[in-house]
Order: C-alpha cells, then sequence, then structure tokens
C-alpha cells in the first residue's frame, strides 16, 4: 500500500509511514493522561504519578532509537508492580479507590503499547472513562472546571489524530465542544431520572465530624479544623442564634469515663425487644406527631456514617430515612457524595419517651466519680427534691468562678474523670460540662442523656447556612414533665458561644483552627477576603444545589413547568383557530408551521437575490453549476465567459442570450463603468440569464457521466483524445 | 484493476462523475469501528451516572453524545461540495503504475480527505481549498482501460464515523506495452549515440540553451550571448514491423515498444507496420506517441483496436 503525504508535515500526528504516530502526538496523548491523573492525584496514592513518569521517560527513550517496543515482559512486569503498588497499599484489591487505582494504572500503562491511530484512540476513550470516575471523588466547582480542561484536551487528541495540524484541531475541537453544548444541556435537562440499578462498590470516605463515642475532650479536636460538615436552607422561619441546635446522636450510655452512643439494633439486643421498637423507617417520624415548625434544606457532605442532622426532633422527610425514637435521624445508607435532603423539624427535644425507660436514662456506672455522686445528692437535697431548682443550681454552680471555658483544658488524667473536672481543673468546653451535668442529674435519679450536634453556624449573606466541624457541640437532654428537655450548661459559663458561635469564645484560641493554618476563615478580619470567601461560598452552594442537586424532583418540576408551558401555547394556539376545537389547534399549527417556513423560505431568496444584485461573478458561478448540472459544465481551466460563449455554440436556442452574458460580464468585470452603466448592464445581465434559465430548462438534468464526455480533463488530452 | 464484484457493482450505481461538486444525496455515513465503540463508552458513562448517581457523569455522557452527534454533521460538511477533478496518468507501460492525479477543489480549508481505489490509496489535507492527491494504480495489462472505481472518504474529525461518495470517471487510460529489449543485436539500438557534432555556426542564445553550447568567448567580446549551432548527422529512416518480430503478439508489441522509445530517443525518422495499421513514417513527440497508441490498441486478430 502506498501513500503520499500531500498536506503538511510538521504537527502531523502520525509518521510519515502513515501508521505510528508522532513523537508530538505521544506527548499529546502523555499530557492528556497527566491532565487525567491531576484530576484523581488528591485523592489517589501519588506513586501513580511516578508511573506515568517512568512510561513517558521510557517511550521517550524509545523514540529516541535507544530501546525497543515494549515486550510482553515488560508490560506484564508493569501490570504486575502496579496490582502489587496497590495490593500494598490498600490492603486488598476490592475496594473502590483500588479500582480506581487499577484503571488509572492500566491507563497510564497503555501508552507503552499506543503505536497506532486505533491505539491512540483507546487511550483516549479511557482517558474519558477515567474523567468520569474522578467526579466519584468530588463534584465541586474546580473538579467541574478541571473535567472541562480535560474533556477539551481528550477532544483535541481525537481531533488531531484523525488529520491535520494542531492548530486546526484546536480550532475544530472548539467547534465541536461549543455546538455540541446545547445538546448536552438539553439532553441534561430531559432525561429523566433513575434510582440506581444495581449496587457497585462504594468509595470509602473519612468519617469527618462528629463520631458517636466522646470523651471529655474529643470535640475540642473538632475545633481545630474548618472542613465543612453540612449546609442548610430554610424555607420560610429561620431559628433565632439561641435555638440553632442541630442535633445528631444521642450518647446514654456512660462507663466512667466516656459517652457512647448505643444504636437501635444494641439497644434491641441489649433490652432483648424487637428492633422496631427503637427504630421505624419511612418519611414520617411515627413518634411524633405535630405540624414541622422548621422546613430546611440539607446539603450533605460525603460521609461514610450515614449521620443526618436535625434541628430539634425531625419530623418529615423527602427521602426514605430511619427515623430513631430518641429523635435523631439516619440515613438508610452512607453517602458516597453530595445530596439534597429536605426536612421538616421541630426545633425542640423530642417530647416522645424513649423506649429504652427512664431507668436507662438514669444508669451510672456501679462506682467511680464518688464527690460527684456525692455533690448531685447534695443539691438534690438542698432544692427539696424539685428537679427545677437541682438543675438551676447546677447550672448556677457552673456560672460562678472559678469555671472557666477554654478550647485548651488541662488533660484529665484519672480514672474519675468527672470529680477530676469539677473539683480540681474546672476548665473546659462543652463536653465537660455536658458529661458532668448528666451525671450530676442521673446522681440524682433524673434521665439524662447527652446530645452531641451542632451549634450555630456562618449565616451567609443570601440566607443559607453553613455548618463546620468547629460548630460541633454537646449538651444535655434532660426527662421533666412528661417530655425532653433542653439544658445547655455552656450557656452558663459562655453564653457568648451559644449566641456568636465558636468563633467568639475567646479562651484557649490557639487551639483554635490549629489544624487548618491556611484557612480563609482566619482572615475574617480581612474586609475584602472575607468577602471574596463568601463570595466563593455562595456560588460553590449554588453550583451544588443547583447542579449537583439536579436529580428527579428537580427534574420533574422543570419538565412540569415546560410541558404547562406547552399546553398553555397550544390552548393560545386552539383559541387562535376559528374552529375552537383539537382540529382548530391542528390547523392553526399547520398553518403557523408553513407561514414560518414560508417566511423563512422568502427570507433566503430574498438575502441570495440580494446577494447576486450586489456580485455578478456569484451570479454567473451559479448560472455555470446550473449549466453543469445539465451536462454542459465548464472546463477545468476555462474561464467563465469562455464557457459560456462555448455552449452558446453548442445549444443554439440560447445561444444570444448567452453571448450576451458573456459580453455583460466581461464589461461589468473588467471595463471602467460609470455607476448608471453599471447598473443598467446588472440588470441586462440578470435579465439574459433568467433568459438562459428559461430557454435551457427542459434540458435534462443528467448525472455526471455525459458531463464528462462534455468535459474532459485538461491534463488528459494527451493520451485520452 | 480488479474484477468487479457484486458489491463493486452496486456501488458503481451509487458513483457520481468527477467535476462536479459532491451533492448532498450522494454521500453516505457510515460508522467506523471507533464509532462502534464510541456508542459503547456513552452508554458504559451512563450506567455509571445512573448508578452512582453522579450529575458531572451524567453531564460528560451527554456531552459525548452531543459531540458525537455533531461529529456526524462535520463529517459530512467535510466531504459536502468537494469537486474532484481527474488527471489522468501522462504515460504508463504496462507492469508499471499509473500515476492518477485527483484534484480535489473544496471552496473552503478541508482535512484528511483519503481516497481509496483497490489496494491504493491516498491522503490529503485542503488547507487553502485546493489540492491534488497522487494515487498510485498498478497497470498489468495494456490497452484502453476503465478507470478503477474510485471511493472518496473522510473520518475527520472525531473517526466516529465516515462520509464516503464514489467517483467513477468514463475516460479510459491507455496503457502502453511493457516495454521489452530485443536481444538481437542488430536490431538494438540503431540510431542511439549520435549527437549534433558538427559546427554550422552562432545563433542567438535563447532560454534553455546548454551552458556547453554557449559561445561564452564572443559574449565576452561582443557583449550579445550567442549559442554555438551544430547540425545532426544523417539519421536513420526505418520501419518497424509487427511481422518481422517473433514470438507471441504480447512479446512482439512488447518489442516494438521499445524500439519506438530507442527510435525516438535517437531522434530517427520512423514507421510502423502492424496487421491492419500502417503509421508513416515521422518523428517527434507526436509521432512517438501515436505509435505507442497504437501498439496500446493493437488487437491481434486483425481488427483495428479502436481510436484512430
Amino acid at each position: 500500500m502506498k501513500r503520499r503525504m500531500t498536506g503538511r508535515v510538521g504537527g502531523e500526528a502520525v509518521l510519515a509511514d502513515g501508521q505510528a504516530l508522532s513523537g508530538v502526538m505521544l506527548r499529546q496523548l502523555f499530557l492528556g493522561q497527566c491532565l487525567v491523573l491531576a484530576l484523581h492525584l488528591s485523592w489517589m496514592p501519588a506513586w501513580l504519578a511516578a508511573i506515568a513518569a517512568l512510561v513517558a521517560g521510557y517511550r521517550y527513550l524509545q523514540l529516541r532509537r535507544r530501546l525497543g517496543r515494549a515486550g510482553v515482559l515488560l508490560r506484564l512486569a508493569g501490570v504486575g508492580a502496579l496490582t502489587g503498588g496497590l495490593w500494598l497499599h490498600y490492603g486488598t484489591l476490592g475496594q473502590m479507590e483500588a479500582i480506581i487505582g487499577l484503571l488509572l494504572g492500566v491507563y497510564l500503562l497503555k501508552l507503552l503499547e499506543t503505536h497506532s491511530r486505533r491505539d491512540g484512540r483507546v487511550v483516549v476513550a479511557i482517558g474519558l472513562v477515567a474523567t468520569s470516575v474522578a467526579f466519584l471523588h468530588d463534584q465541586g466547582i474546580p473538579m467541574a472546571a478541571g473535567g472541562l480542561v480535560v474533556l477539551a484536551w481528550l477532544v483535541h487528541s481525537l481531533v488531531w489524530l484523525s488529520g491535520g495540524d494542531s492548530r486546526r484541531a484546536w480550532r475544530e475541537s472548539a467547534w465541536l465542544l461549543m455546538l455540541s453544548a446545547p445538546l448536552m444541556l438539553m439532553l441534561f435537562a430531559v432525561f429523566p431520572r433513575l434510582g440506581p440499578l444495581w449496587n457497585l462498590p462504594q468509595a470509602d470516605r473519612a468519617s469527618t465530624g462528629l463520631t458517636d463515642e466522646i470523651a471529655p475532650g474529643d470535640i475540642a479536636q473538632l475545633s481545630r479544623s474548618d472542613a465543612r460538615a453540612f449546609r442548610a436552607r430554610f424555607d420560610g422561619l429561620e431559628p433565632a442564634p439561641a435555638e440553632r441546635y442541630w442535633r445528631v446522636y444521642t450518647l446514654s450510655d456512660f462507663d466512667g469515663e466516656r459517652w457512647r452512643r448505643t444504636t437501635p439494633e444494641h439497644l434491641a439486643a441489649t433490652l432483648g425487644r424487637p428492633l422496631d421498637a427503637f427504630v421505624a423507617e419511612g418519611r414520617r417520624s411515627t413518634w411524633l406527631d405535630e405540624a414541622p415548625r422548621f422546613e430546611v434544606e440539607l446539603l450533605l457532605e460525603p460521609d461514610s456514617r450515614p449521620w443526618r442532622p436535625s434541628l430539634g426532633a425531625p419530623l418529615t422527610t423527602d427521602e426514605p430515612q430511619r427515623f430513631l425514637a430518641d429523635g435523631t435521624l439516619e440515613g438508610t445508607s452512607p453517602l458516597a457524595s453530595r445530596s439534597l435532603l429536605r426536612m421538616g423539624s421541630t426545633g425542640l427535644a423530642p417530647a416522645n419517651p424513649d423506649p429504652a425507660g427512664s431507668a436507662w436514662h438514669a444508669l451510672l456506672p456501679a462506682e467511680g466519680n464518688p464527690r460527684t455522686r456525692e455533690l448531685a445528692e447534695r443539691l438534690w437535697r438542698e432544692s427539696g427534691g424539685e428537679p427545677r431548682a437541682f438543675l438551676a443550681a447546677i447550672m448556677a454552680r457552673f456560672g460562678e468562678a472559678p469555671f472557666r471555658y477554654t478550647l485548651s483544658p488541662p488533660r484529665l488524667t484519672s480514672a474519675d474523670r468527672v470529680d477530676e473536672f469539677l473539683f480540681e481543673s474546672r476548665a473546659g468546653y462543652c463536653t465537660h460540662y455536658a458529661s458532668a451535668m448528666t451525671v450530676l442529674s442521673r446522681g440524682a435519679g433524673l434521665p439524662a442523656r447527652v446530645v452531641a450536634g451542632f451549634l450555630g453556624g456562618e449565616r451567609h449573606p443570601d440566607g443559607h447556612f453553613t455548618l463546620r466541624d468547629y460548630d460541633a457541640h454537646a449538651w444535655v437532654e434532660v426527662w421533666l414533665d412528661g417530655a425532653w428537655q433542653r439544658i445547655d450548661p455552656t450557656a452558663a459559663i459562655a453564653p457568648e458561644r451559644i449566641e456568636q458561635g465558636a468563633l467568639a469564645v475567646a479562651d484557649g484560641r490557639e487551639a483554635f483552627l490549629a489544624d487548618a493554618p491556611f484557612s480563609p476563615l482566619r482572615l475574617r478580619e480581612v474586609g475584602w477576603v472575607n468577602r471574596l470567601r463568601l463570595d466563593w461560598e455562595r456560588m460553590e452552594y449554588r453550583w451544588q444545589r443547583g447542579v449537583i442537586g439536579y436529580q428527579r424532583e428537580a427534574r420533574n418540576a422543570l419538565m412540569t413547568r415546560v410541558t404547562a408551558r406547552l399546553y398553555a401555547l397550544w390552548d393560545w394556539l386552539v383559541g387562535l383557530a376559528p374552529g375552537r376545537g383539537w382540529l382548530g389547534g391542528v390547523l392553526g399549527l399547520l398553518m403557523a408551521a408553513s407561514g414560518t417556513a414560508g417566511f423563512a423560505a422568502l427570507l433566503r431568496l430574498a438575502w441570495r437575490h440580494h446577494r447576486e444584485a450586489r456580485d455578478e461573478a456569484l451570479r454567473i458561478h451559479r448560472l455555470q453549476h446550473w449549466l453543469a448540472r445539465r451536462g454542459l459544465g465548464p472546463r477545468p481551466g476555462e474561464s467563465p465567459s469562455a464557457h459560456l460563449r462555448r455552449v452558446a455554440d453548442e445549444v443554439a436556442e440560447a445561444g444570444p442570450s448567452l453571448r450576451d452574458c458573456a459580453h455583460h460580464l466581461e464589461r461589468l468585470r473588467y471595463a471602467s463603468l460609470g455607476r448608471e452603466e453599471r447598473r443598467e448592464r446588472t440588470r441586462q445581465l440578470s435579465r439574459r440569464v433568467a433568459e438562459v434559465r428559461r430557454r435551457l430548462r427542459r434540458l435534462p438534468r443528467r448525472q455526471g457521466g455525459s458531463a464528462r464526455r462534455q468535459g474532459g480533463s485538461a491534463g488528459a488530452d494527451g493520451v485520452a483524445s | 484493476m480488479k474484477g468487479t464484484t457484486l458489491g463493486e457493482r452496486w456501488w458503481r450505481r451509487l458513483a457520481i462523475a468527477p467535476g462536479i461538486p459532491l451533492p448532498q444525496r450522494r454521500l453516505f455515513l457510515l460508522p467506523t469501528r471507533f464509532g462502534l465503540g464510541w456508542a459503547l463508552l456513552l452508554l458504559l458513562l451512563l450506567l455509571f451516572g445512573i448508578n452512582y448517581q453522579n450529575t458531572l457523569a451524567y453531564v460528560l455522557a451527554f456531552w459525548l453524545f452531543g459531540l458525537g452527534a455533531v461529529a456526524l454533521l462535520r463529517t459530512w460538511h467535510n466531504l459536502l461540495g468537494v469537486t474532484p477533478t481527474l488527471r489522468l496518468p501522462r504515460e504508463v507501460f504496462a507492469g508499471g503504475e499509473a500515476r492518477l492525479g485527483v484534484v480535489l477543489a473544496g471552496g473552503r480549508p478541508r482535512t484528511a480527505l483519503e481516497l481509496h481505489a483497490g489496494d491504493a490509496s491516498a491522503r490529503i489535507d485542503l488547507p487553502e481549498g485546493q489540492g491534488e492527491a497522487i494515487l498510485a494504480l498498478p497497470a498489468p495489462v495494456r490497452g484502453e482501460q476503465r478507470l478503477p472505481l474510485l471511493r472518496l472518504e473522510t473520518r475527520w474529525p472525531l473517526g466516529l464515523v465516515r462520509t464516503l461518495a464514489w467517483l467513477e470517471s468514463d475516460e479510459r487510460m491507455l496503457v502502453y506495452p511493457r516495454p521489452l529489449d530485443d536481444d538481437e543485436p542488430q536490431h538494438r539500438h540503431a540510431g542511439e549515440g549520435l549527437e549534433a557534432t558538427d559546427f554550422t555556426g552562432l545563433r542567438r542564445a535563447q532560454p534553455g540553451d546548454s551552458p556547453a553550447r554557449l559561445a561564452w568567448k564572443q559574449w565576452s567580446r561582443t557583449g550579445v550571448l550567442a549559442a554555438k549551432a551544430f547540425s545532426l548527422p544523417p539519421r536513420q529512416q526505418l520501419w518497424l514491423d509487427y511481422d518481422a518480430c517473433r514470438g507471441d503478439s504480447e512479446r512482439r508489441l512488447s518489442l516494438l515498444c521499445a524500439r519506438v522509445l530507442a527510435h525516438h530517443r535517437a531522434g530517427d525518422r520512423y514507421g510502423l507496420r502492424l496487421p491492419g495499421v500502417t503509421l508513416p513514417q515521422g518523428e517527434g513527440p507526436h509521432q512517438r506517441r501515436q505509435a505507442l497508441a497504437a501498439l496500446a490498441r493493437f488487437s491481434p486478430s486483425g481488427e483495428r483496436g479502436g481510436g484512430r
């Protein structure tokens, strides 16, 4: 097979043999791989970059003719090293991250055996899959922008592989992307959203935020981080700052040191009762029956645990969830990616009794913390067995010196931690106070539990709240007068924490955001930085809510709106037509369509005439084409007027008109004419052209073959004629 | 030129003649293997988006679909309106290759157009809207021959689909016999080696004169550039006769062909006698062309092979 490369050789995707990919094309593919890898690298092991570099280095040396093609052994060794590395890194190959790593590694190694156009296309196709997989990690604005860059690069690679040079390929890729974008948007809007068809391995998420087990000291760890926990937007009523208690877990199991959450399964097993006594799945709470006070839309961050925050006790949700009897909520599965959840809630502690019973909530270890128990009994006696007075006494005690609120309290080391806190260190934050207060209440026989969740959050100018790890908080719920009552001991010692949030706490600031040295939140005092940060967060929130949250409901709502518009249009048409009915509508529609089509055709004709009237060459050019379709085409190299004169000799009936055409054309093109004469001649020319068409209309249209008889190729004359 | 298969006959019905812009209804769109792979890729990404409820994966899948649809149009648009014209090879001898020129005029820039005819293929870009591709066709036998069915196609820009058009020309290509040098010495190179050697005088120099023949001395003396003129020695006048050759008819034609070429090189006057055809004695390129054409068209049964 012989090929001749007639085009420009520089910048070609293939070498001169027409088969092997050129060095620049390989570099293009490699850079594409680097871009795809960059999308992944924050979540994947960094040594994948080393694989990319090694493979590229090998290909570079090979192109320099120092090495042969990568043999089977080398390629197998590459795959083996990759698998081994991933196995060492993750300990298994079944995990989602390991599978992604395998895909990326194979994608990078594929460059070793990329030699032809076909191989190049395969590399690009794997790159597209890998890009899609990168969206599992994150779907934020930076990732979307990165995805766009990668897509543009890969499309450019494909175009370049098909031919032409790099610059032309860039222009074409821009066209392709621009022209296909509207199609993409339309499909995105109308394509029906389905639920997952089958279960696939999910990426494991590092747990952020709260854990379901706290010892005094834990939540201070959270205050060191500015990671976002979730975002919320209220429909209608917004809670006052002192009401923004987001409940996540209740902790009722105390071992003397730590508070633990007991899951419904654990409770059912421990107390020997059926599971559905502690949890019910659905869209409504079965434990409480009241009208929701707050309607909120949550944008949850991905997490490996299925926790869902709720302002007070949850009442309704838009998706089925697990409603727990302690007035908290759990998802049916962990969140692999950000998602939206709408919820109605009370804003208060739940009013329903916990099925675990009051005895369960008054349980303390048989021993330990003796001074605390003693204090509880003394306070109980002093308040005359009146629970409210008892609780007020505890709060009053916390409000007095030397108790202080600090984010970096001294470490508690003894076995009797509550004793140590209450009688020795007397410095701590929410966990210390909540834990101590619950122990005191239980010591007096009052059912009480610790609630872990979030308090406050940053309100953005557009009305949405961002809750971060440092907003994590712990408080107490006590069973009083047939309902759980929220009591926050922190309010007694550091009211500014309740009213103004975690940032307002002055004591122990050095611990605050200690793990986020570059957090923009540190610069919140600098006006313009804070504005920029807020703008970015607003944009990010809108992006996440609007584009990422465009799932079933949003799509259905949009489609309902569109169909409603169409129906309205239809009704309007039906109203317009005389028949006033279905048939009338069809008629009206047909009339409108034909009217539009006719108008468009008229416009087109007018445009043609306008252009022809200004440009006699175009008019003659079209006449020549018209003649060519009837087998009277021009010969190569024949000037238009020579062509017309020759045809004039061949077809007698249009001879004079054709000669006139040629004459007018020559005058118009080459003579210096006054404006008047030019106009006159143009008019004459158009009349003659019309004449020619009228006279020759009956000539049969011929396809090609016979036209060639008339034409004949100049270059071929020497041999064929 | 291969024998016509059923498929080729079918495609010939859909072919158009060169010389006119490729019309819409004779352009065909076919998916390539990569195009089918692309469809699978779309499906994969869509399933990925559905199963992970991943919006950006949805977006990517839809965008790739859009790209495919637009590429369909762009591929078609890349070929639409290209005007192919054929430039027949100047001389083809049997057993050699016929270099068929295909001039493509696109009006606007076109990229990566491919031409195929049998096993021969060529690839061409038209960055300025014009270009010529050369197809090297095999020419195994002498005679007047139809041009093969040409396939003009493009996969640009994405390689997902190919647009193709079939071209068929009525023109014939004349393939001269394969020149075969005679091994009999008395006939070989009868007039070869003779050069114009006798100096006859000076004439005015013309562009193209060999520098060796320019009269440099005269130039330095008079400032007028002149060339030395030489006269040719007397040339042979001869007849090339079919009946005087030995062997079967093709061999005889080959021998005659080689002799025509040799005598032409030597500048001899020669005539050609074939059964039923006689070409009077003459010289120059015209005589050579006529002689070769007569040899190419000759059919051994005695009738004239066609033409003049």
